[in-house]
């Protein structure tokens, strides 16, 4: 599973019942190694705490995160850079995505006119979709940049869509709270109005630690009371429901009636049908596997071991809970158990977190 | 494009046509015994297209006092008479009809109309809906006209919900009629009234609110958002109009519709409110912020149903776990389809380990959610 896949992180629900996270303005001090800082900013930053100053483990190892770069800014961008020019032409436009001095372009072409726009918000680190802004407005391109097949293709969820207009063809014009939720979960700083002015792309601590500035602000004056609230007491429910925030719990898709292949890449919904998953048992919670701090772990033998935490004849307190032990293997549980599943419309495949006994063939199962 | 008018429009006669094709699915109808019989059923057909419609409701009805199974001249009979505004006679028609052929959808259609005009609101109500759960709106020319007099009585009905999806459609075919923004201001304004009883001192207010709603419905949330704001600035005493704009916002932007919640509860506190507001904040999952405007709700009014599941999903999630149970089993017992009250004791037996009961929860809520 990764975390870094903009195109595959969007509502394609179009109703998105998201957090607004009421964090204020997300300071600077959280993010390290910002390209853009100029030199007295960077100055001012060396000058003043920051979350690195005491959490220098954490923060160092976050800078690979996934959710650190759900958002990348403009010009900072090494994958468009390595591919500086991308095209294709689906139905009667051709796109071209265009990559120079570090800066990209988003252009669409009838043949007769182009429309050509900067991209300055780039959703995802390896699969990409650009938020796009024109006359005051936000729009999701209508296509989207795969890795697996280094091409160009619609942006998921967008099939449907028929371009009758340059602009159309562009993107997908989002509506004022889709827009902000797209940005509240890839970038920081949000708050309850959008400004692109004052968010921070990708996540930075202030994110998912409400009120870790002030907390560095009275530290800064040996004031060590105003802590942000503690998440290492939250149970699995309530873990899912903290992540679900942006990769969707089980309540959100019911809610909105989601339905098909296109929501496996929402993990917490996933997880809740699974037989093994109950709220209080922290083995099962998203952070029992996932760090969210570090980089993905690929290792299938990491996965193993968390499955074998209750699923071994050895252990005496899975057979005291008569969990059941795989009679087939004792690697790659993932592999059987977890399958990967291929989105509609091609391009990017997400692991089913829907944990049980798949079988060779079986449809997907909602 | 405009919705049809009642009377005598030539929208109304297309309606009448479109109805006509589609009830020639309609098994064969049985065969004149009679040449009196075969007399007055050709006779009738030819006055009909001479346009000739007393003539040919006349043949038509001694034709089927004759044989009382010819659906096509029920058929015909109950067109001629709505077409002529004899509306009991045409409902008595349809429902010979429906009696001989129960599947007929154009004619539950047609009759649920004429009720309609004939202010048998419940029947019609009945009829209306069960005519477009049957795909009665599927044909693209009569879908304005039914699921215009659907949301009439769906509203009427203080059903103001399902008539705001009714109009969600409208909105999206780009109907457009002064009646029909005076309808939508009503149901969002949560009035029962039907457009010709708004006082004509009120009739701009609703229209007001109706235009900015379908203006939303149809997609272009920022300009009604200025339409909005607009009309917040020229009734800001007028009770409703947050509700109003936060109902609409509510299954996209929770967050912007508990703002709007909160300036509503400003104007004017009621339970309702108080209820909405909590479960924006439980859609969020801030549920110990969800739990005073719950508790004030269901203090005001236990019986008010979504403040008994506001509620026991607030205090389920903030530790009291038993009487939050105790009141989503409640709501359960009185609606067991609410989806929202099933989500919160899924979630109650997941954080208490209870695997069993948790899996049947969430099996409940995917099959409510289909």
């Amino acid at each position: 599973m990764s975390v870094q896949s903009a195109a595959t992180c969007r509502s394609s629900g179009r109703r998105v019942a998201n957090l607004a996270l009421t964090s204020a303005l997300v300071g600077l001090l959280c993010i390290l190694g910002l390209p853009s800082l100029t030199a007295q900013a960077r100055a001012d930053q060396d000058a003043s705490p920051r979350c690195g100053t005491c959490h220098a483990g954490v923060v160092n190892s976050f800078r690979t995160a996934p959710m650190r770069h759900a958002m990348e800014p403009d010009g900072a961008n090494p994958l468009l850079s390595a591919h500086p020019d991308l095209t294709v032409t689906l139905g009667a436009y051709t796109y071209t995505v265009q990559t120079r001095n570090g800066h990209s372009t988003y252009s669409v072409t009838d043949g007769t006119e182009t429309l050509t726009l900067p991209i300055h918000w780039i959703f995802g680190q390896h699969t990409q979709t650009w938020v796009l802004e024109k006359d005051g407005h936000f729009f999701e391109s209508l296509v989207s940049y795969f890795p697996r097949e280094n091409t160009l293709a619609t942006t998921p969820g967008d099939q449907q869509i028929t371009p009758h207009t340059l602009e159309e063809a562009m993107g997908r014009r989002l509506p004022v709270w889709e827009s902000r939720a797209c940005f509240d979960c890839h970038a920081t700083g949000v708050g309850e109005k959008l400004v692109t002015s004052k968010i921070t792309p990708g996540l930075g601590c202030e994110h998912c630690h409400d009120g870790s500035n002030q907390h560095m602000a009275d530290a800064a004056r040996d004031n060590f009371k105003t802590l942000p609230p503690s998440l290492k007491h939250l149970d699995a429910e309530q873990i899912s429901n903290f992540c679900g925030k942006c990769h969707r719990t089980f309540d959100t898709v019911m809610r909105n009636r989601w339905h098909g292949p296109a929501f496996v890449r929402f993990q917490p919904y996933r997880l809740a049908l699974s037989k093994c998953f109950v709220g209080n048992d922290p083995r099962i919670s998203c952070t029992a596997c996932h760090n969210p701090h570090q980089s993905l772990n690929q290792s299938a033998a990491f996965y193993d071991s968390k499955c074998l935490v209750c699923h071994s004849n050895t252990n005496a307190q899975s057979a005291a809970h008569n969990v059941k032990s795989c009679p087939i293997a004792k690697s790659n549980c993932a592999s059987c158990h977890m399958p990967k599943v291929e989105l509609p419309g091609g391009h990017a495949r997400f692991t089913d977190h829907y944990i049980r006994v798949s079988k060779p063939g079986e449809s997907y199962p909602e | 494009m405009a919705l049809p008018v009642l009377v005598n429009s030539p929208s109304r006669c297309l309606f009448s046509f479109a109805l006509a094709a589609a009830l020639l699915s309609l098994p064969a109808i049985s065969t004149a015994q009679s040449a009196e019989f075969s007399d007055l059923a050709a006779r009738a057909a030819a006055a009909r297209d001479q346009q000739n419609l007393p003539l040919a409701i006349d043949l038509y009805t001694q034709a089927e006092q004759l044989n009382p199974s010819w659906q096509e001249g029920w058929w015909y009979l109950g067109i001629l008479q709505y077409t002529s505004n004899q509306y009991a006679g045409a409902i008595d028609a349809f429902s010979h009809l429906l009696q001989l052929v129960p599947t007929a959808v154009p004619a539950m259609a047609l009759r649920g109309l004429c009720e309609y005009e004939t202010a048998d609101y419940e029947n019609a109500l009945r009829d209306l809906d069960q005519a477009v759960a049957h795909g009665a709106a599927n044909e693209p020319r009569n879908e304005q006209i039914i699921r215009f007099h659907l949301a009439l009585l769906l509203s009427h009905a203080s059903r103001f919900e399902d008539a705001l999806v009714q109009y969600t459609a409208l909105a999206k075919l780009k109907a457009e009629a002064p009646d029909l923004f005076v309808a939508i201001g009503l149901a969002g304004m949560r009035s029962n009234s039907f457009p010709a009883d708004v006082a004509s001192s009120d009739r701009e207010f609703y229209q007001g609110v109706g235009h900015a709603g379908y203006v939303f419905l149809s997609g272009d949330d920022e300009q009604a958002d200025q339409l909005f704001s607009h009309l917040f600035a020229q009734y800001p005493d007028r009770a409703g109009i947050h509700f109003c704009y936060g109902y609409l916002l509510f299954p996209h932007d929770p967050a912007m519709a508990g703002d709007q919640f909160q300036r509503e509860l400003a104007v004017k506190p009621t339970s309702e409110t108080q209820a909405l507001l909590a479960l924006t904040l439980i859609y969020e999952g801030r549920f110990s912020d969800a739990l005073p405007p719950a508790q004030l709700a269901y203090n005001s009014d236990p019986n008010l149903h979504i403040a008994q599941v506001a509620l026991g999903r607030a205090l389920a999630e903030t530790g009291d776990i038993s009487h939050g149970a105790d009141l989503l089993n409640k709501a359960i017992e009185r609606d067991p389809k609410d989806l929202e009250a099933h989500l919160g004791l899924a979630s109650i037996y997941s954080h208490t380990g209870n695997r069993e009961e948790e899996a049947r929860e969430r099996t409940i809520c995917r099959d409510l959610s289909k």
